[in-house]
């Protein structure tokens, strides 16, 4: 080891070797722990505690109806649902049906009214915060209205189909194991449309306007336009509005369980009112068996986003 | 010239489309708005008709038989205070998280961990999170049995997980924002002898304002008409929130057509006033964190 010590006894390359690095003690400790404290508790009591006892829970039974009495089972839960279980498989398939129907129209038709409003056309604010609305209401709400404007003899929907002669397409909607997750599926399209639209026509005025006005002077199309030069520049936010109503659907609970509660037949059982009706109001009350579900729902949500956030979003940042 | 008119035209065409897609999406509203204010049977008859003149005896009775007053004190106690402590607690968490001068090994970590939950399906915590608050209440029940717990399905116990549920969505947004305030501003007022608490009390939370008004009302709207936890959790009739007494009364009046319109309304009409002197606001805030990629 070479001395550094020069002739006047000090080491002078000490801060060569050492790593630049805050010291611990000059770390303002106290402040930290006040301030990330309350959040990091709370989160440690409230989300990570729960989401281990959950996985813990997942491969016991766990009986609520005899005192919350435990056995442990192994992965038998986790068997049975992948095997066996013809509730979850249609509840797993009607998730994904209305997360992809989310993603495939929800999502360009709120672009294509963004576009449409993007042409600065008049009433755009009007239509903003009347568009809006929707999203401010509870889904309790939303599913309560929706069962009369579905109602069979006196609903919206059967009372315009009847007034123009169309009495053969006239359904009991929420009733009828055909159209029942459609009819819910327009819903939550209905719900969100504002919202998706909003951040869309957000996203377009973000666009200088030079840019638009070079591609015209290039001799572009209205076409050419809206497909080569606009869509690609408002891409992250179309992915992020993907992202957002892909998992948004695969987590809905409430509009289903307000309005058809799964029914008819499990013709809308989502894997949230799977788990729900399964832990409350199944013959046993076991836990063990939703944690399960919990759990294996967990893993695909949590699969999906990053899969799409990995495939879907590009990293460049476009300048301009 | 003939370009431009036929133009103007399929502009006003296009407004006229437009105009009726409202229709569509206020139309709901509307029509319970009006059935609201009318006697089921003169719904039973036309649904579409209008009563004059309007009956409010609906809302009078939502209000004496059928306790409604309750839940919207309910509603509004849980919210607000799980919007104050929520804003209190996420803004400090976020002005540790976002501060040089708060940097520690595994700030990056343990803030990646809160975030990440955003992606929780809430079935992962809902379940457990009832096993926890039914044992406790079991076990308090055994340790103390002459003092009446309000523990299990308790307000309060509402308040901590909706502020839990807030955590990673705000703690996101506002040290995004927090990152953001120059440094400079935090030096000078260090040299006046500003305290971290004086620090975030004085500086960072006033500076943040547009952020937090943000939080607000994202969390706001997300508190109030909040559902899925509320219906597990609160057991307790008399503890209900708007949303899960809406469930419960229209279970109950079932074909009251005109009476749960009417509670319909009450559980819509708080917000939608809010709404509507601030709908900017509104807009913005919902919106956040959506935009850019």
């Amino acid at each position: 080891m070479s001395d550094t010590t020069g002739r006047s006894g000090i080491d002078t390359q000490a801060h060569r070797r050492a790593p630049r690095r805050k010291k611990l003690f000059r770390i303002p400790w106290g402040s930290i722990v006040t301030f990330i404290g309350p959040s990091l508790f709370l989160y440690f009591l409230l989300i990570i505690i729960p989401v281990g006892m959950t996985f813990y829970n997942s491969v016991h039974i766990l009986r609520m109806d005899l005192g919350m009495r435990r056995e442990w089972v192994g992965l038998e839960h986790y068997a049975k649902l992948l095997t066996d279980d013809l509730i979850f498989r249609m509840a797993v398939k009607n998730s994904f049906i209305w997360a992809i129907f989310a993603s495939v129209v929800d999502i360009p038709f709120a672009l294509f009214l963004a576009l449409i409003l993007y042409s600065k056309l008049p009433l755009t604010r009007l239509f903003r915060i009347s568009w809006f609305t929707p999203m401010l209401v509870s889904w309790v709400v939303v599913g309560f209205i929706f069962r009369w404007v579905y109602n069979y003899d006196w609903g919206v929907v059967n009372t315009v189909l009847r007034g123009v002669g169309l009495d053969a397409w006239v359904r009991n909607w929420l009733g009828d194991p055909q159209t029942a997750l459609l009819s819910l599926m327009v819903i939550t399209m209905w719900k969100f449309v504002g919202f998706n639209m909003v951040i869309f026509l957000a996203a377009l005025s973000s666009i200088p306007d030079e840019l638009v006005d070079a591609a015209r002077i290039d001799g572009c199309n209205r076409a050419q336009l809206v497909f080569r030069i606009v869509i690609p520049l408002i891409r992250s936010t179309a992915v992020n509005l993907l992202i957002l109503a892909f998992i948004g659907k695969m987590k809905q609970f409430a509009l289903v369980w307000v309005s058809t509660r799964g029914g008819p037949m499990h013709h809308t059982e989502t894997v949230a009112t799977y788990v729900q009706n399964r832990a409350f109001n199944w013959r046993t009350l076991d836990l063990g068996y939703p944690s399960a579900i919990a759990v294996v729902w967990f893993i695909v949500i949590l699969a999906f986003t990053v899969l799409f956030t990995r495939t879907l979003q590009r990293r460049e940042v476009l300048e301009f | 010239m003939k370009r431009s008119v036929l133009k103007q035209a399929g502009r006003w065409f296009a407004v006229l489309l437009l105009l009726g897609f409202t229709l569509l999406i206020v139309g709901p509203f509307l029509w319970t708005f009006v059935m609201s204010l009318r006697p089921t049977n003169d719904i039973m008859e036309n649904a579409y008709g209008i009563t004059w003149p309007p009956y409010v005896k609906n809302y009078v009775y939502a209000f004496t038989e059928f306790g409604f007053a309750q839940y919207i004190k309910n509603s509004v106690y849980i919210t607000g205070v799980a919007l104050i402590v929520t804003t209190v607690v996420t803004a400090m968490a976020a002005f540790g998280f976002s501060r040089t001068r708060f940097a520690f090994p595994l700030r990056e970590f343990l803030f990646l961990t809160i975030f990440i939950s955003i992606m929780f399906p809430p079935q992962i915590t809902l379940l457990s999170l009832y096993e926890g608050v039914a044992r406790i209440s079991r076990a308090l029940a055994k340790l103390m049995p002459e003092v009446e717990w309000r523990f299990q399905g308790s307000r309060e116990s509402m308040i901590l997980i909706y502020t839990a549920s807030a955590l990673a969505f705000n703690i996101y947004i506002l040290r995004s924002f927090f990152s953001q305030i120059p440094q400079d501003l935090e030096d000078a007022a260090r040299i006046d002898g500003c305290s971290d608490w004086q620090m975030f009390w004085r500086v960072i939370f006033p500076i943040g304002t547009p952020a937090i008004a943000t939080t607000i009302v994202i969390n706001y709207i997300s508190f109030w008409n909040e559902f899925l936890y509320a219906v597990t959790m609160i057991t307790k009739q008399k503890a209900r929130t708007l949303p899960l007494a809406m469930m419960f009364f229209a279970g109950e009046a079932s074909v009251d057509i005109g009476m749960i319109a009417t509670g319909l309304m009450v559980s819509v009409i708080p917000v939608l006033i809010l709404y509507l002197i601030l709908s900017e606001q509104f807009i913005k805030g919902m919106t956040a964190g959506a935009l850019k990629g």
